[in-house]
């Protein structure tokens, strides 16, 4: 089978309203603090993955271009890996691969987004078809909304519960953001101020979704071969998985969502996982909307489907809990899209290095990490362990 | 190289606008490449396509657009942003891994449904200093052909000769966007685009969805008896600030190099028979033969006028008549790749060249007068 892969150091920004640095800039800050933790000189780089959402967030095309210098990848390498919200665990999977064949030991890996100076809604509404579907989609939250409600519907959830799910979820992951440096949003919130914001699109609110952040990150992955020549401790890729579906949003089904059921069974049958809420030690799920995320633990088979809510309000997926669920404070409360999947994959191998701070999930010894995109599409997942 | 990589089937549609819908042509071309290797969707490991949102006609991340239509729906996959022959790379990493047999790898263009060349890629410019100059790669091609034919005295007409070459090569291609018999005088002639080029030595926007199927080793020699093997591959990536770059000077050699060292190339003027050559712009050719090492530094002139590169010359350069005939942006390095290996399968038809071909390369590039390129290097 194929040659083991690690990751070996994390760079992240600062990641929030950055207004203090131009786009190349904030690349830079990701790329150079990976460099700096690491100690690896630019110079012994084999190959860059850049990868970023579309064209129109960025402002400028084809952004390897535009950012070559920023990633100190004059000379190098290139591979250029885009697949919308997924695209940070797709160049996650990039790098692997490009290790895994035996083409390079030395990889790295760079995600970007600096959301303050785009419209992110109005470009995820260009992704839908121009003819049919475009005028129904006002940007991400009008999809999600909708399939939190198959979701809803299909399980007869009752309404109360699900707020108060909801709402759990949001002061968690708000309180959790408190101990990562790099989150963006920190502000203590309550349960009842989650259920009294502002709608934004039923049945989600404000406190229930995402904000728009700047934001970038860099993630070197090595051979087996260079990690022992380094001396390095690593977090081994133990599996990767990827699922994709119909373009047109009707065609399929967001409650049992086969792209993420799929893209999990791969990642686990690799990694030879059978009960993930058991073997699991914590999950960086991507979460940009409350009520996505408790999908989400029911596609990935962490519980049965309609139970996510229940196994919420017990506590299961807290930070005490069976199995953790964003320590980070997550994509709730920070979301570069672009670098977003890169970030999950970066903090779940600070996991399993023992590097997650304030944050650090005692003793985790397996993680996974997840991104997902497309008009509600594309499922990414990586796996990452201590062990090789 | 560990595992062998192969490729063992290519399909591709013409260059000129077509009345079909896009993702209809997406998915005749995925069809005809599973019929053509008798595989069925499901035979198939992983998919790996490229295209690019500022190149998809208004839409935005490109893959949600043709994901299943392309035969995707519920696999493995992965898109390359901008340039294909990266996502023949990436498709054969995949394989080279040793996590799939097979992989099917797709470029899609429809450059009917764009606006012009220039106005997507002036997108490729900084906002605050060289968008409102306005920037693009035709410009950038411009002031490049001026250093070129000043530095390396090299003419226009030799410049032309390039346009003449290969719009004549392409009466042989049915796929062309662009073909005909053409004088110097005609191509120097043609409306000016942008001083020195004009319209004639500037490829056109075409349509173009480009499929190829990879295998391992092992699955290939179950599905073909005509293999062509993935020898070497690599790329690089220039500088971005056009005044901050040697144009003359450029990535194009560190991308052979990593290609010839896989491929164990020592001498390329003599070890490849045959290469597709990405030229959006005539003069390019000529530069990037000598980057490429097929003929000396500065010899790109000589080698033209010489007539080696003519379609039954020496070493044919670009007989499917190259991207001044057909540029669908996107998916024209993943074209020049499936060019080639007709070629050496003897499939070409009546581009077909007389000489036998063991060992081609494909080039691709894209940016400001070649900021980025990628090379391949096939072989029997």
């Amino acid at each position: 089978m194929a040659r083991p892969v690690g990751i070996i150091g994390t760079g992240q920004t600062k990641h929030g309203k950055r207004m203090d640095v131009c786009y190349p800039e904030l690349v830079r800050e990701a790329v150079m603090t990976v460099f700096a933790e690491t100690g690896i000189d630019p110079g012994d780089i084999d190959g860059v993955v850049s990868g970023t959402m579309p064209s129109m967030m960025e402002g400028i095309a084809l952004t390897h271009f535009y950012f070559a210098d920023a990633m100190q990848a004059s000379g190098k390498q290139i591979l250029k890996t885009e697949t919308c919200g997924s695209t940070g665990v797709s160049i996650a999977h990039t790098a692997y691969y490009w290790v895994a064949s035996g083409m390079a030991d030395l990889v790295l890996a760079v995600g970007h987004e600096k959301m303050n100076e785009g419209d992110s809604q109005a470009t995820m509404t260009t992704v839908a078809e121009p003819f049919y579907q475009r005028f129904f989609i006002a940007g991400a939250p009008g999809v999600f909304s909708m399939q939190s409600q198959m979701w809803t519907d299909r399980y007869g959830i009752p309404e109360d519960k699900l707020r108060d799910a909801a709402a759990y979820i949001s002061v968690t992951h708000h309180n959790s953001a408190f101990d990562n440096p790099y989150a963006h949003i920190k502000i203590r919130v309550t349960m009842d101020d989650v259920k009294n914001a502002r709608i934004i699109t039923y049945p989600v609110r404000l406190l229930d979704v995402c904000p728009n952040s700047d934001g970038a990150c860099a993630v070197i992955f090595a051979s087996d071969k260079m990690i022992r020549k380094l001396g390095k401790k690593a977090a081994w890729v133990k599996g990767v998985g990827y699922s994709g579906e119909e373009y047109y949003f009707g065609d399929s089904d967001k409650a049992v969502w086969q792209a993420a059921i799929q893209a999990a069974k791969q990642a686990y049958k690799q990694a030879g996982i059978r009960n993930p809420r058991k073997e699991l030690d914590v999950a960086e799920v991507y979460n940009p909307f409350t009520y996505q995320e408790m999908l989400f633990y029911e596609c990935f088979g962490f519980c049965d489907f309609g139970q996510a809510p229940d196994l919420v309000l017990k506590g299961t997926f807290g930070r005490k809990g069976e199995l953790p669920c964003d320590p980070s404070g997550g994509t709730l409360c920070t979301n570069p899209i672009g670098a977003t999947g890169l970030i999950r994959t970066a903090e779940a191998a600070l996991q399993v290095m023992g590097k997650a701070g304030d944050h650090q999930v005692p003793g985790a010894k397996l993680a996974l990490a997840h991104a997902m995109g497309g008009v509600d599409q594309f499922n990414g997942i990586i796996i990452l362990g201590s062990e090789k | 190289m560990a595992n062998k990589v192969a490729i063992v089937g290519v399909a591709q549609n013409a260059g000129c606008e077509s009345k079909d819908n896009y993702y209809d042509q997406a998915y005749q071309v995925t069809r005809e490449l599973l019929d053509k290797t008798g595989l069925k969707k499901d035979d198939i490991g992983t998919f790996i396509s490229a295209s690019s949102d500022i190149f998809h006609g208004g839409i935005s991340c490109a893959n949600a657009y043709y994901w299943e239509t392309t035969g995707a729906f519920l696999k493995n996959g992965s898109r390359q942003d901008g340039e294909s022959l990266f996502a023949l790379f990436y498709g054969a990493m995949r394989i080279m891994s040793g996590h799939y047999d097979t992989a099917l790898v797709i470029a899609l263009c429809k450059g009917s449904e764009n606006p012009s060349n220039e106005s997507c890629t002036l997108m490729y410019a900084d906002p605050f200093y060289q968008r409102g100059v306005g920037l693009n790669e035709t410009l950038a091609a411009a002031l490049q052909m001026k250093l070129y034919m000043k530095k390396s005295r090299i003419t226009a007409e030799q410049c032309a000769k390039v346009a003449v070459k290969n719009l004549g090569n392409a009466l042989g291609n049915p796929y062309a966007h662009r073909r005909g018999r053409y004088s110097v005088e005609d191509v120097l002639k043609s409306e000016l685009v942008a001083d020195p080029l004009t319209e004639l030595q500037v490829a056109p926007k075409s349509e173009g969805i480009v499929a190829m199927l990879l295998a391992s080793e092992e699955k290939a020699k179950k599905i073909t008896k005509k293999p062509v093997w993935i020898k070497g591959f690599g790329s690089s990536l220039d500088s971005y600030i056009l005044g901050d770059r040697d144009l003359l000077n450029g990535q194009l050699r560190n991308a052979a190099n990593r290609a010839y060292k896989m491929a164990r190339i020592t001498d390329p003027g003599k070890q490849i028979d045959l290469a597709e050559i990405s030229e959006p712009y005539a003069f390019q050719e000529l530069l990037w033969m000598e980057d490429l090492g097929l003929c000396s530094p500065g010899g790109g002139g000589k080698m033209i006028d010489s007539g080696k590169t003519e379609k039954n010359g020496a070493l044919p350069i670009n007989p499917s008549g190259g991207v001044l005939a057909n540029n669908p942006y996107v998916s024209r390095g993943l074209q020049r790749a499936v060019e080639a290996v007709l070629q050496m399968r003897g499939e070409a038809g009546e581009r077909q060249v007389e000489k036998r071909v063991k060992t081609a390369l494909a080039h691709g590039t894209h940016g400001f007068a070649g900021q980025c390129h990628a090379v391949a290097v096939l072989g029997r």
